[in-house]
């Protein structure tokens, strides 16, 4: 092994230029893969912090309240009881804490402007971790507190053309069909985090009750926060079963945002209250599409370059031994196996895709955190999709030795057929080659 | 002769000063009022327009908006006072005929007759989706809903005035959070009002020049009333609404005239 390792050095190193453009390509295929891999990961890891913060818990006991059979409200009634219930299951679920939410979709209207917008009812004291979170540019977080206060992301103030302290009118149709509104005063304006932030809009719970014409006990959906969020699917179904047996009509898991549920929900002959239990990969099923889209595209695109490395390494290959016939032809005459001589060629092969790889590897860790450091702004389009106003790229050493071993054992499988013609020749052939 | 031209040069001397101690109150700004003053001046302005009975005045209403055509409103105004009651009908163009805004307690109600439909709106609503609000139709409650300071005596026109600048109290449900009037130093009527929003942006200002007065026989004494209000939008310049106010009618109104029921059978 030692020898055939020394052979493939000297033989890369007699052919440097050959080597460094055939290893360029794979390092830099190389880095592409993990550059793509990491800007994936970091949507990920920004969509769980995200939805979590804005849209959802780990695990959230939402529900639907019917007054007829044909309409369908996102409340829950009772919500301190079935809170009652969560805490009291705290330890056995490894739950760290719960919030209240209130669930609403009105009409934000300003002197200038107006849009529609996802309204978030919110205690914001018992929500530290909010404040940490979202990034306020202007005002008080904290006056979400108030009554009648609001608090909107950038983008939206800027639509909305308001300032810090403004009064806008928040409009909306009541559980019973009366459209109410209320004014609220813009006590925050926070920093845009991504697609979901162009739509949501945080209020006092109680701001949002009055606008709903809701009681204390109703609220929009229990937040549950986990101290293992990878447990969310086993403690969702924990809960349906133990919410069923105290008696709560419970709906089925449905793998769906609660706001993808209305029609169904609305053409069920049911009334009164169904609780509804979901995940946050289930609210953020939508963000699942561009996320698998993303990787689908990443695999396409890192598929056709390899494609196009192995015909490169192939063809290398080919003019290697096509020069080296004499040589090999040398070797089998005084001995040598027709399989070492095999293998002397895919661990050339071998070597230089791993010196490369690594390369790549380590030069697309590089680009990363140079990149992560440099803040780099991207444009409304791609922060939507991004979920951040800024390219947040994030390393992942298992995707990157993924990438390596991908990588290596492909481009030392494409030197198999090249090396195996050459270890078939007759050694008489290859000596008198000129 | 030099008798002669003296006599002329001392009565015009005599004539300038004259014409010049009968002008000066003209350009004369007022004397400052003090903290107490001021609050005395807003209890003024509100007490002479306070009914305290009922209220009925035809009102026309024009809104103009860049770039879209003029509308032209008819309707009619309805108020009680004595329990904060307030209601407004539109009788023309035909397209509105019927619609209506009816105030009871705390909450502002807008009827659409095409639907049916009664929603509740805040003290924010344009009326009409004019520049007015249901304030500027109301009875001025100027000191529950605001504190005032003096700002200085200046002049608006030919008249001398008070500026004063009023905040919204703590939990007042008010239109604006940040008014500023001139005030008529000599009749207390208030002649120019710019609002504002909570971050200090000038809304719109509002003129009422003229005011007349009628006589209420629940208050046996006279109620001051805007001829014309005419509304300058500052944030969408070129949009203005002017209000004429005509036909005060300060007698007694039907009991059961200020209740959803009794809107909704006008557009019948």
């Amino acid at each position: 092994m030692k020898t055939l390792f020394l052979i493939a050095i000297r033989n890369l190193v007699a052919n440097m230029r050959r080597s460094l453009l055939l290893g360029g390509a794979i390092a830099t295929v190389t880095l592409i893969l993990v550059v793509l891999s990491s800007v994936s990961n970091g949507m990920q890891v920004n969509m769980l912090k995200i939805a979590t913060t804005l849209s959802s818990g780990h695990v959230n006991v939402g529900g639907f309240y019917k007054l007829t059979s044909g309409d369908a409200s996102p409340m829950l009634s009772d919500y301190p009881k079935l809170r009652a219930h969560v805490e009291a299951r705290k330890e056995e679920l490894g739950i760290t804490h719960v919030t209240v939410r209130g669930r609403g979709w009105g009409k934000i209207i300003s002197d200038q402007a107006s849009q529609q917008g996802a309204l978030v009812g919110i205690d914001i004291i018992d929500e530290p971790r909010f404040a940490e979170i979202v990034e306020t540019v202007q005002g008080d977080i904290n006056r979400l507190k108030e009554d009648n206060a609001i608090m909107l992301f950038e983008k939206q103030a800027e639509r909305l053309e308001v300032k810090l302290g403004d009064n806008i009118t928040v409009s909306a149709p009541t559980y019973r069909g009366v459209n109410n509104t209320v004014d609220a005063q813009v006590v925050a304006i926070a920093k845009d985090m991504g697609m979901m932030s162009a739509w949501a809009i945080f209020m006092s719970n109680s701001g949002l009750r009055r606008l709903y014409d809701m009681k204390p006990e109703h609220a929009g959906a229990l937040h549950i926060f986990l101290a293992d969020p990878e447990k969310a699917d086993s403690v969702a179904a924990s809960l349906r079963r133990s919410l069923g047996a105290e008696g709560h009509r419970v709906m089925d898991s449905a793998g769906q945002p609660f706001w993808q549920k209305f029609q169904s929900v609305s053409r069920e002959d049911w009334t009164g209250q169904k609780l509804d239990i979901s995940t946050w990969t289930d609210e953020m099923q939508f963000m699942k599409y561009v996320l698998s889209t993303f990787s689908l595209l990443t695999v396409i695109f890192v598929a056709i370059l390899l494609g196009l490395i192995v015909m490169g390494v192939v063809n290398t290959l080919y003019m290697a031994i096509r020069e080296r016939t004499r040589e090999i032809g040398t070797l089998r005459a005084i001995g040598m196996d027709r399989s070492y001589v095999l293998l002397m060629f895919t661990y050339e092969a071998f070597v230089l895709s791993v010196i490369a790889t690594l390369t790549g590897a380590i030069l697309g860790a590089a680009l990363c955190a140079g990149l992560n450091a440099a803040e780099i702004g991207v444009n409304k389009g791609f922060q939507m999709f991004l979920m951040s106003d800024k390219l947040q790229l994030l390393f992942d050493v298992n995707t990157a030795l993924m990438a390596i071993v991908t990588i290596a054992v492909v481009t030392t499988l494409s030197s198999l057929l090249p090396s195996w013609r050459a270890a078939k020749r007759p050694p008489i052939t290859a000596i008198q080659h000129v | 002769m030099v008798g002669n031209v003296m006599n002329k040069t001392t009565i015009s001397v005599i004539v300038s000063v004259l014409i010049a101690a009968l002008a000066l109150p003209a350009f004369a700004k007022p004397k400052p009022l003090d903290q107490a003053g001021v609050d005395k001046l807003i209890s003024t302005i509100d007490d002479r327009q306070r009914n305290g009975g009922d209220y009925k005045s035809l009102i026309y209403m024009e809104s103009k908006e860049r770039k879209k055509n003029t509308v032209v409103y008819e309707g009619v105004v309805y108020r009680r006072d004595a329990d904060d009651r307030f209601m407004m009908l539109f009788i023309k163009p035909k397209s509105e005929r019927g619609k209506g805004y009816l105030k009871i307690d705390r909450n502002l109600w807008m009827y659409d007759p095409t639907v049916g439909r009664w929603e509740r709106r805040t003290e924010r609503e344009r009326i009409g989706g004019s520049d007015s609000r249901r304030t500027d139709f109301d009875e001025s409650n100027l000191k529950t809903e605001y504190t005032a300071k003096y700002i200085k005596g200046s002049k608006l026109g030919r008249f001398s005035v008070h500026q004063l600048e009023l905040k919204a109290r703590p939990k007042k449900d008010v239109a604006y959070p940040k008014v500023r009037l001139w005030v008529d130093a000599a009749t207390s009527n208030v002649l120019k009002r710019q609002d504002f929003a909570a971050s200090g942006r000038l809304m719109r200002t509002t003129y009422t020049p003229k005011w007349r007065q009628v006589f209420s026989p629940s208050k046996k004494a006279s109620v001051y009333v805007p001829k014309e209000i005419r509304i300058f939008d500052e944030v969408e310049k070129g949009n203005k609404t002017v209000v004429l106010i005509k036909k005060t009618d300060l007698r007694k109104l039907p009991r059961n005239i200020f209740s959803k029921a009794w809107l909704e059978s006008k557009s019948r």
